[in-house]
């Protein structure tokens, strides 16, 4: 009888607005890796929550060694021998690398003083086993990204960790270093006995090193615990994104003025973006497609002025240009950006609807003295709060007690109401009803049917085949390929994939 | 920005003035003197100075932030002021202008090195509370300014309506009027409460913080030079201690007044209103308990204690309110 | 393996012990009577208070807090050990433990209120600095307590042996060096740091918050309550505004000792070296007879430097590592 250190069975888990898992489950076998896969709000991360004690389940069971346990806060994740090894996150960063590691227990001198000599000595061994060379006394801010990441895994060890969760890992190392870590994955789990759960876009390292997958789909299973043997690459990718999605064939048809309204020429920012090259025309949706980590949202940042663009031309409308704020990009250039991360940079919770609608056009709508009233801004704003329909009891309302589809068309509807010309939409979906997601779509073929120019940042496959013209793929801060986008799925993304991995 | 008119009975600032109006009726039955006309000239002199501290305290908290300064530039402001009419011979209308604009600078140097170093303005105006008032006092070697126009220390006595009022109170209600207006009604007023908010959001909203955050320790300066005036025409003459050791006396009223009136602490949220009703109600009870003899040396300790509770009122009400979102 | 001396470059303390050394010998060759026996006592004794009052501060800085208090903590401690011997006769020794005992229950309030509001103790610490003050000036009216016994007054005056060494500063050296055992050899020290670093981090090792801020303000208010004593062996007389000006210097030694305000960095022997270079660079303003009040200038522009500095550093240390994740 095979022995599951981790059993998740029927999990439901639901957030206003949001079904986030629907009777969920997987079964972790002692002594594998298993890798969690799902397109980005799939429920992979709500999962991952549950298991380490963040969430609680609405309903269902959560099993560790066949015994129902209920896991109430992330420490009692820890104490059942749950580890998640995040990148950098949980070390002191001031601290030695040892300290790091003991620091639950600290070993003490007979004076009850902590002994820097034991924890050397202790900590060595579990340095070790994850081949780390370094000497226990280093500051853990001296160390590389991959080798912090080694120590959390070390120290996950030395609390005697039975399952480790590694959420992304590779998402900021070298090819070189993912391989070692791969190595020592595997050495772990023959030498120590530990279980894994492995989350990843990045489909090759499933391969390479998982033995068995479970894909979530819209919070549902689409596959439970297969045997990495019985899928391939196109088996994976289709569970991943399914049959049943709708790839919305945009009818529009493109402006033929074909007039270029932005081109960037050789490209190089201060964050390490080389030699970026494109043109947006009129009335055009590019996409922007990339892995986590490629710089897309970088790229954006470096547009609208919030980082330093170092050499290379940004043209718009026929003149080289360059933009130092994101107030500049506003008011003088009518470029406008739609933040992935809603909360803290897209909306200012503690305000009203109609505050969070109307923060762009207030220098527009003031008359003299600076001076605008409710009034003025609602008869500017509701039209498009009307036009999105916005659910809000009234505009009046707090921003932060809608959902979160609603939060979304609200901070689109502030760059609707500012009227700009080119819009940055980065991950405009994430997180949010299959219902409004699709209104979304309809929304951003409108508003380029309309004329504005939209650069569209999404991890989301479907999503970029359906709406974009033309895609740009990005690896590593660099524009790897552009793929003319038909809208059939099938022939775009093993294009968009073969350039991200050749 | 706040919610409709019907919602008025259910906020702090409703709250506050059942609290005010309960206070005077306790302190009028309960103590003779306190509806002297005389002790109600005093206390709207009192209340007028508070009111502009506290205000300019609160347009620093709008941003996230802290002025411990705001004693340090007031005194600063009102010597200075002292300097130009007494020393230098400058009529009043001018002084006044000049002591603004001292105290507005000294609130925008302030301004300039929270946002270039991006170092939080606790420890800057920490540090620039003692630079300001040692300068100041090697420059005027800590000697007062007594011999002030008479024009312009006469305001400070002035009575109005039959004798009960003195006319900074009226400036003081001016200042909230004309704040008021800045925040509710003006695109500068909604950008820096936007910017308090939320800053990151702001600035990629097209609001340049850095700059909105300078004028907020600007008006800051600006509100602790006019109660620095104030100050100087009520007691009519300018004093190096007028506000204590490095003009910390002002803290206390700086912070009941906004904290008790219901502006957030972490930014993004005032009130004018609130504001003014904190520091009357400040002033009431500490003039309330002098005059059922508590003794004036406990009125710190009750002040401390009101300061207290208004806190750990705010966070319950918090509590309650973020409760009923979950639930809805 | 790195060179011993490079290591010791990177410590925080060894560039101040420089300046200290370095603004000791040039002044002494300025004006020679910087090294006389008086004036290294004056020195010393200024030294051995503000050495407790930065440390009072400096625990809290740790953890990421600030206690504004500390003044008025110091101060009705003061009072209230004078007060006890004045008025009811007590011995010194029960005094002195009348007088840790509020230091510490009041310490001990900050942290409760604090950890069970949720509210800053910024502001905790403020409503609680015109509560203690409040009882301290409702207790003494404003009078001092001027009868005090004379082994106080003793042990305030009192050098050792024929040295210019005051037995004041013994007590604050013994506790300078307990708290840098605290700090860098208990546990619980370690904690408080890696709560300090990052709270979030630090819950999920499985560290009690609430445990960490509380003990952080019962040592600190043990400190002020120390600190409180000492002044008043030294005046000679228990005022009730002893604690008045402990703010700024308080937040000064720990930061200008490369303390970082936002918590877990904090240093005992760099700030014990920050509270040196305090006393000398003011003792030297008395003795090139420059306007006392330049002192006070000359404080916060220490402070605004040592933020620069410290913000630079721990630039200079961020940006180096920088990576970019995070699409």
């Amino acid at each position: 009888m095979t022995k599951f250190c981790l059993e998740i069975d029927s999990v439901d888990k639901a957030f206003p607005g949001v079904k986030a898992l629907n009777k969920a489950s997987f079964k972790l076998k002692k002594g594998s890796i298993h890798a969690l896969l799902g397109e980005n709000g799939a429920g992979k991360s709500t999962l991952i929550k549950i298991i380490t004690g963040i969430h609680k389940q609405d309903g269902g069971k959560l099993l560790i060694d066949n015994v129902e346990k209920t896991l109430n806060t992330p420490n009692d994740a820890t104490r059942f021998g749950i580890s998640v090894v995040h990148q950098e996150r949980n070390l002191i960063r001031r601290f030695s690398v040892g300290e790091n590691l003991m620091l639950n227990n600290l070993p003490r001198t007979t004076l009850g003083l902590v002994d820097y000599q034991e924890i050397a000595l202790q900590s060595k061994k579990w340095l070790e086993i994850m081949d780390l060379d370094i000497d226990p006394s280093t500051i853990v801010s001296e160390l590389t990204v991959a080798k912090m990441q080694l120590c959390e895994i070390a120290k996950a060890l030395s609390l005697r960790s039975q399952i480790l969760l590694l959420d992304e890992p590779t998402s900021s190392l070298s090819p070189q270093e993912s391989d070692n870590l791969f190595l020592l994955l595997k050495k772990i789990v023959r030498d120590e006995g530990v279980s894994i759960v492995f989350v990843s876009h990045k489909l090759e390292e499933v391969f390479n090193i998982c033995d068995e997958v479970t894909v979530l789909r819209d919070g549902k299973n689409a596959c439970t615990s297969e045997s990495i043997k019985n899928l391939d690459r196109k088996k994976l990718v289709k569970l991943m994104i399914g049959r049943d999605e709708q790839i919305v064939k945009s009818k529009r048809k493109t402006d033929g003025t074909d007039k270029t309204i932005l081109e960037l020429k050789n490209v190089n920012t201060d964050l390490g973006h080389k030699n970026i090259s494109f043109e947006l025309k009129k009335a055009e949706i590019i996409g922007l497609y990339g892995l986590v980590g490629a710089g897309r949202t970088e790229l954006a940042k470096c547009l609208i002025g919030l980082e330093k663009i170092n050499s290379g031309e940004v043209i718009i409308s026929g003149t080289a240009i360059t933009i130092d704020s994101p107030r500049s990009a506003l008011e003088k250039y009518k470029i406008g950006y739609i933040s992935e991360d809603r909360k803290k940079e897209g909306l200012i919770l503690i305000h009203n609807v109609i505050d969070n609608a109307s923060i762009t056009v207030w220098s527009q709508i003031k008359k003299i003295l600076g001076f605008v009233t409710n009034d003025m801004i609602s008869s500017r704003v509701n039209p498009y709060i009307e036009q999105l329909e916005v659910k809000t009891p009234s505009i009046y309302q707090l921003i932060s007690n809608l959902s979160g589809g609603n939060q979304q068309k609200v901070s689109v509807a502030k760059w609707l109401a500012a009227g700009t010309d080119i819009l940055i939409i980065d991950e405009p979906t994430v997180g949010i009803d299959i219902k409004t997601k699709a209104y979304l779509h309809k929304l951003i073929i409108e508003l380029a049917e309309g004329g504005t120019s939209i650069i569209l940042i999404s991890s989301d496959m479907p999503e970029m085949i359906s709406l974009a013209d033309r895609i740009l793929v990005m690896k590593d801060f660099k524009l790897n390929g552009i793929v003319k986008n038909d809208h059939k799925y099938d022939t775009v993304s093993a294009n968009i994939m073969e350039y991200i991995h050749d | 920005m706040n919610k409709k008119i019907p919602n008025f009975v259910f906020t702090n600032q409703f709250g506050l003035l059942c609290l005010v109006v309960t206070f005077i009726l306790i302190f009028s039955t309960v103590t003779d003197g306190f509806t002297s006309r005389f002790n109600i000239f005093a206390l709207s002199r009192v209340v007028a100075i508070d009111i502009m501290i506290g205000l300019a305290m609160m347009v620093v908290i709008l941003t996230g932030g802290l002025n411990l300064a705001l004693g340090a530039i007031g005194v600063c402001a009102a010597m200075f002021g002292g300097w130009c009419m007494e020393t230098m011979g400058i009529p009043v209308i001018p002084s006044i202008f000049l002591i603004l604009g001292m105290g507005s600078f000294l609130g925008w140097v302030n301004g300039m090195i929270t946002v270039k170093t991006g170092v939080h303005s606790f420890i800057v105006t920490l540090a620039t509370m003692s630079i300001y008032f040692g300068l100041m006092t090697m420059l005027t070697e800590a000697e007062a300014f007594r011999r002030l126009p008479e024009t312009f220390t006469e305001f400070g006595s002035m009575k109005l309506f039959k004798k009960y009022i003195s006319p900074l109170l009226l400036l003081s209600l001016a200042t909230c009027g004309a704040l008021f207006y800045l925040f509710k009604y003006t695109d500068i007023g909604r950008k820096l409460i936007a910017a308090g908010a939320n800053p990151d959001a702001a600035e990629l909203s097209g609001i340049s913080v850095n700059t909105m955050f300078i004028y907020c320790h600007v008006l800051s300066g600006f509100l602790a030079a006019m109660a620095a005036i104030m100050l100087t025409t009520r007691i009519g003459a300018a004093i190096p201690s007028m506000a204590g050791q490095l003009g910390m006396d002002w803290l206390l009223p700086a912070f009941l007044a906004p904290v008790i009136g219901g502006t957030l602490l972490s930014g993004g949220k005032l009130s004018v209103f609130g504001t003014m009703l904190g520091a009357v109600l400040v002033t009431l009870i500490t003039n309330g308990l002098y005059l059922i003899d508590v003794g004036e040396f406990w009125i710190r300790f009750f002040l401390g204690i009101i300061l207290l509770i208004a806190v750990l009122l705010d966070k319950t009400r918090e509590f309650f309110t973020l409760k009923s979102v979950i639930v809805s | 393996m790195k060179i011993t001396q490079s290591s010791l470059l990177k410590k925080d303390w060894f560039g101040l012990l420089i300046v200290v050394l370095l603004s000791g010998t040039f002044i002494a060759m300025l004006k020679p009577a910087f090294l006389s026996a008086f004036n290294l006592y004056v020195l010393m004794v200024s030294v051995s208070y503000m050495l407790i009052i930065a440390l009072s501060q400096m625990i809290i800085i740790a953890i990421g807090q600030m206690n504004l208090s500390v003044g008025a903590i110091g101060g009705l401690v003061a009072i209230s050990f004078s007060g006890v011997m004045e008025v009811y006769q007590i011995s010194v020794p029960v005094a002195i433990c009348i007088g840790l005992v509020i230091g510490t229950v009041c310490g001990f309030l900050n942290g409760y209120i604090t950890v069970k509001s949720g509210i800053s103790a910024f502001i905790i610490t403020l409503a609680t600095l015109y509560i203690f003050k409040g009882i301290n000036l409702g207790i003494t009216e404003a009078e001092p307590f001027y009868e005090i016994p004379e082994t106080v007054k003793n042990f305030g005056n009192a050098k050792i042996g024929t040295s210019p060494i005051p037995y004041l500063i013994i007590i604050p050296v013994i506790i300078t060096f307990l708290m840098w055992v605290f700090m860098n050899r208990t546990e619980t020290g370690r904690h408080m740091l890696a709560y300090g670093n990052s709270v979030q981090s630090a819950e999920l090792i499985g560290i009690s918050s609430s445990k960490v801020v509380v003990t952080a303000h019962v040592i600190s208010g043990f400190l002020a309550a120390i600190a409180g004593m000492l002044v008043v062996c030294r005046l000679q007389l228990g005022t009730p505004n002893i604690g008045d000006s402990w703010l700024l210097p308080s937040f000064a030694a720990p930061v200008i000792g490369g303390a970082i305000l936002a918590g877990g960095k904090v240093d005992v022997i760099a700030t014990a070296l920050g509270v040196l270079i305090v006393a000398i660079i003011s003792q030297a303003l008395v003795i090139f007879k420059i306007d006392p009040f330049f002192v006070q200038i000359f404080l916060g522009v220490m402070i605004l430097l040592a933020v620069f500095v410290n913000r630079y550093r721990e630039y200079k240390q961020e940006s180096s590592k920088k990576i970019f994740n995070n699409d």
